[in-house]
């Protein structure tokens, strides 16, 4: 099957999957409920944003959850320092992930897996401690507080609805591009498509900065919803969630990572009330995909729904 | 100027050991020279050097008239030096026709111009049928061909092929070689490094043979091939 | 500026630390070496060290001389199970993540490090555990320093480990064999090693010192589900410092790092002390990928 068609029934899946979700509030007004909706969206743009990385251009990043956070302190700065409006912080935040992601990934475009991931885990750490630490610009730990901008969920719930679609209508139009073509090429192999003529600096960084103004787009409106803006925001484990939906939704895809990012999400909050051991419960699922269904849930549901091919 | 690539005083030295040795030589264009010498004498090193793949500790290299000595290996694509590699680099978890779409859209064909192109590769070439396989799922062989027609999406101003008949069947040695007999006569350029000698004959009016990284013999095929120093290099091991 | 008598503090301070960070990342540096891959859920085997000695120690009443080596063990074991499961895609090329070792090897041990932590902070509870001391001096005068006597028992296991883990790399024939792996796993396998062994070893013997670790210094801090996250980071930066897979670069970058440390937040930044290793790593990693004593090999 070639490239084109997969990637295009990816996207009317998820086009499906997202008219579903925008549909949910007819039916479920619980202010609980959306507010976890309202997370696993953002969940969803961060998982899809890597996914551009790790899946699409092999570049193994550690530093969603970071970027997210250096979104979320540029709204949450530029608001508290120079009193800005909402869609100006916003926009703030993007740009801001974005160039420092630009900067990053031209760094440290020549290093591979192992390498890379130490790479960016460093970085997401250093960022994290930084902003932790300048106690008298961030307040630190006890965080940065912001005027929200309204507080009605079911407006929140198609705010972060409409981001999550810009964003994957966005992927779509890369990814079907040309563009689409040499990331996969440079994944799979990075000399091989320079003796193409395909642009490595050039689309790795690009790459790279697309996926982080991403991050930091979803993590800038994050810290309105939540009307205030810690460092917790960029905790490696924030990153090992994004991680585990997008393995456990199917890396690679268009549809896995949103996929991912609301069944972990919404199911670990109903399994909350079973103790709290869905953290338990996804890291041993991440392990098994990964071990056993490399393609994800997506991958399963494609396998389940093939005509048995004959053997070749 | 009637030099299509011109190489100059080209050195690389890893470490102590001197890989290529102050190599010179000029590739009018539409020539098809072998590149021959015993394992270790240099070949693919200077390859390298040729395609940007690695940089050169002296000399210069020319293409078109114009120096492109440390230009990156995506570079020189785009202005026409096609390079496949002794061990086979294709994007395994590509069909194989993205596999060529790739070289044929980042060298600036249109969308539906590279795919009639790759199509006609593909045929050309007898691994149509496998064309909507990936690329890793290929034998050795079909591999190998794949990465030769990456090279042809846009007609190169000079291919550098590294081994390409290496570990091939007679048939598909024959499809490569008929391809680039064709194709030399529409006045296409090619490097050929080969360590089959019958074909090296057969293909390549004009041959350079290394040894320790130098050029040992350069000129008319069967001169070469019976120069002393060339015999020496071959049959008495390459001690010196 | 600084004085001698400081100085020479902050220099056995150093080295101490230095020490702990060695034991924790030999390991480190082992499976690269062996595997090629970082183990980023090496943090975690340091912690179930630590919970394993206090639990042992403190809440059976087992001696300490029984205890260490107990967690040891138990690290040791976990490792052997966790290559046994989950590395053996790596070299067998089981199905299609052999094109994506990479990738596989980061998120299953990024995986099991948050299962593990995850466990138990269920099982166990999120609180800090307290554990048993090591001996009952509380003050001991080290040279030109002073010392909590916890510091100064751990950091003599630590020796006498480290230079018996030095002695086995060097002369029995399992440390051989894992020397011969790490240079060329193929190679290794035709002259009759058996290379799944010898990673099953490195694995095992990686738990296994990093549980020490963990286990030693656990009366200084406690054990708690997080408390792994700090030691791996050290350790990624040592690896890197020392050259990844490198075991004497890893020993000497770790009494590097911990002086640079002990240093650095006295004469540069206390606030931002732990930045320092970070920034390292990164700046190695971009410049000198081979670590501090190692050489590049051939891309093309
Ligand atoms: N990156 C490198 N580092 C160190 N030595 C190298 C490197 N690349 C090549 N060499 C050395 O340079 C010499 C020339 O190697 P090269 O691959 O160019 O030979 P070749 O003529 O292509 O041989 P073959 O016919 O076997 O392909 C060899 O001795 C090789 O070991
Ligand atoms: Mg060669």
């Amino acid at each position: 099957m070639s490239g084109d068609i997969r990637l295009r029934r990816e996207f009317i899946a998820t086009s499906l999957l997202l008219l579903v979700l925008a549909l949910l509030p007819l039916a479920m007004r619980d202010v609980y409920w959306l507010g976890v909706l309202v997370v696993s969206a953002y969940f969803a743009i961060l998982a899809s944003s890597w996914n551009l990385l790790a899946g699409f251009t092999g570049q193994f990043s550690l530093a969603p959850a970071a970027f997210a956070m250096i979104g979320a302190y540029g709204a949450a700065l530029s608001a508290a320092y120079y009193n800005v409006p909402p869609l100006i912080g916003l926009l703030i935040g993007t740009v801001s992930a974005g160039l420092i992601g630009l900067v990053l990934g031209r760094i440290v475009m020549r290093l591979r897996g192992p390498y890379l991931a130490l790479t960016t885990l460093s970085f997401a750490e250093i960022v994290r401690l930084v902003a932790s630490n300048s106690i008298n610009i961030t307040r630190g730990d006890l965080g940065l507080p912001l005027e929200p901008w309204f507080n009605d969920r079911v407006i929140w719930f198609y705010v972060f609805l409409s981001a999550l679609t810009f964003v994957i209508c966005g992927l779509y139009l890369l990814l079907r591009s040309q563009a689409g073509l040499f990331l996969e090429a440079i994944r799979d192999d990075e000399i091989a498509a320079a003796r193409s003529g395909v642009r490595i600096v050039f689309w790795k960084t690009a790459a790279f900065a697309i996926s982080s103004a991403a991050a930091g787009f979803a993590g800038a409106l994050y810290a309105y919803f939540a009307s205030l803006v810690t460092p917790e925001l960029g905790l490696v484990q924030q990153t090992g969630l994004v991680v585990s939906m997008t393995v456990i939704g199917g890396m690679g895809s268009l549809i896995g990572p949103v996929v991912g990012a609301f069944l972990v999400y919404v199911t670990s909050e109903w399994l909350r009330d079973v103790g709290g051991w869905q953290l338990v419960i996804f890291a041993a699922l991440v392990i098994v995909f990964a071990r056993l269904f490399r393609a994800g849930l997506w991958g399963l549901v494609i396998t389940a729904l093939a005509p048995r091919r004959k053997l070749a | 100027m009637t030099s299509l690539l011109s190489v100059q005083g080209v050195t690389k030295r890893f470490g102590g050991l001197v890989a290529v040795a102050d190599v010179t030589f000029d590739i009018a264009p539409g020539e098809l020279v072998g590149l021959i010498g015993p394992n270790g004498s240099g070949k693919t090193t200077l390859l390298n050097i040729m395609s940007g793949n690695l940089s050169g500790d002296e000399g210069t290299i020319r293409l078109d008239g114009e120096p492109c000595t440390g230009l990156k290996p995506q570079r020189l694509a785009r202005r026409g030096l096609m390079r496949m590699f002794q061990l086979t680099r294709i994007f395994p978890r590509m069909n194989v026709l993205d596999n060529l779409l790739v070289s044929g859209r980042a060298l600036g064909l249109a969308a539906d111009e590279a795919k009639v192109r790759a199509n006609g590769l593909l045929e050309e070439l007898q691994i149509a049928h496998v064309r909507h396989l990936d690329a890793g799922q290929l034998s050795g062989g079909q591999m190998k061909l794949l990465e030769f027609g990456c090279c042809f999406m846009r007609t190169p101003r000079l291919a550098l092929l590294d081994e390409p008949f290496a570990a091939i069947h007679p048939t598909m040695k024959e499809i490569m070689s008929r391809f680039i007999r064709a194709r030399h006569a529409e006045g296409q350029a090619f490097v050929l490094v080969s360590h089959d000698m019958p074909v090296i004959v057969e293909l390549c009016p004009r041959s350079i043979c290394m040894n320790a990284g130098r050029v040992l013999s350069d000129g008319k095929t069967s001169d070469v091939l019976t120069a002393p120093a060339v015999i020496d290099a071959y049959l008495g091991g390459a001690a010196a | 500026m600084l004085s001698g008598a400081l100085a020479a503090d902050l220099a056995v301070n150093g080295l101490v630390t230095g020490l702990f960070y060695g034991l924790m990342a030999i390991g480190l540096a082992l499976i690269f070496g062996v595997l090629r891959i970082v183990n980023f859920a090496h943090g975690e085997f340091y912690m179930v060290g630590a919970y394993a000695y206090t639990i042992i120690a403190a809440r059976l009443g087992v001696p300490l001389f029984v205890a260490l080596p107990s967690a040891f063990l138990f690290g040791a074991a976990l490792g052997w199970v966790v290559e046994r499961t989950l590395m053996r895609p790596l070299y067998a090329n089981i199905g299609s993540w052999g094109l994506m070792r990479d990738e596989y090897a980061v998120i299953v041990t990024f995986g099991l490090s948050l299962l593990l932590v995850n466990l138990v902070d269920k099982a166990i509870g999120p609180y800090a555990f307290r554990a048993p001391a090591l001996v009952s001096a509380s003050r001991v005068v080290v040279g030109p320093a002073l010392m909590s006597g916890q510091k100064v028992a751990a950091a003599v296991v630590t020796l006498a480990a480290l230079a018996l883990i030095a002695l086995f790399l060097r002369f029995s024939y399992w440390g051989r064999a894992v020397r011969a792996v790490s240079q060329n796993r193929l190679g290794a396998s035709l002259a009759g090693i058996d290379a799944t062994a010898v990673s099953s070893l490195v694995f095992a013997l990686a738990g296994g010192l990093a549980a020490l670790a963990g286990a030693l210094l656990s009366p200084i801090i406690n054990a708690s589900p997080d408390v792994g996250a700090f030691p791996a980071i050290k350790s990624y930066v040592i690896v890197v410092l020392g050259g990844m897979g490198s075991i004497p670069g890893a020993f000497v970058a770790s009494l590097l790092l911990g002086l640079v440390e002990s240093f650095g937040a006295v004469l540069v930044s206390y606030q931002y002390r732990d930045t320092f290793g970070l920034v390292l790593l990164i700046l190695f990693l971009l410049f000198r990928p081979q670590g501090l004593f190692g050489e590049r090999g051939r891309e093309v």
